[in-house]
């Protein structure tokens, strides 16, 4: 299926201003109470010796990731960075599912609401979105050089 | 003027509105107080646990209770 070059702008756009509302809101919340996202990372399994330093990164890495997402030029990067985050945070809930007996109750914010397993398909989703854009950004580069 | 909504204006609402998001679930961010029974004693700790769902809550080997006395089990939903 050919899309239109306007249309790709479009698609690459929206999904960056969607990933951008998740990686603020997201780090936000852990902002907003830096010393409960440590206690909870302290009670998350393998990563617990970790916490102190993953508390203040992740948010920092988030709202470096965003600021990457809006800038059109840094955009591409914002999209592999973020797509490597989910990946990795995919990959240790499965984990975590798998390999540990002891699962913590839930996770911040509003997606506390998902159990591990919704979580599971909400990164997928995201996942796929950012492939998406990374994929229409190449088509688009392409199309341009030629 | 449509250039400079999609750059400046668009972006700038995404981003207060995340912000606003987090602020207004912030509740839902919060720990809760649970007593937990230890052999030095009872203990009171702060748990995620919200005390709905149907799944006991523990806090590593330790079931967390909503009373000191440690006859209410506190719930978690997953």
């Amino acid at each position: 299926m050919k899309l239109l070059p306007i249309y790709k702008k479009a698609i690459i756009g929206t999904i960056s201003i969607l990933l951008l509302i998740l990686f603020i809101y997201t780090a936000s919340s852990k902002l907003l109470d830096l010393r409960l996202f440590e206690l909870r990372l302290g009670r998350m399994p393998y990563i617990e010796p970790y916490a102190p330093f993953l508390s203040w990164s992740l948010p920092l890495l988030e709202l470096v990731i965003a600021g990457l997402l809006l800038f059109p030029k840094l955009r591409i990067i914002g999209l592999y960075v973020s797509g490597i985050l989910l990946t990795h945070f995919t990959i240790y809930i499965i984990a975590v599912l798998k390999f540990s007996d002891d699962i913590p109750c839930s996770c911040g914010g509003v997606l506390s609401a998902l159990g591990w397993d919704d979580h599971i398909v909400f990164n997928a989703i995201c996942m796929a979105l950012v492939l998406t854009a990374i994929v229409l950004n190449k088509k688009q580069h392409k199309t341009s050089n030629v | 003027m449509k250039t400079s909504f999609l750059k400046i204006v668009l972006p700038a609402f995404a981003i207060i509105m995340a912000v606003g998001l987090a602020f207004a679930t912030e509740d839902s961010n919060s720990s809760y107080v649970g007593y937990i029974g230890t052999p030095s004693g009872v203990q009171q700790i702060q748990t995620d646990c919200p005390n709905s769902g149907e799944n006991l809550c523990f806090e590593g080997i330790y079931q967390v209770y909503n009373n000191p006395e440690l006859t209410d089990p506190k719930l978690k939903r997953f």
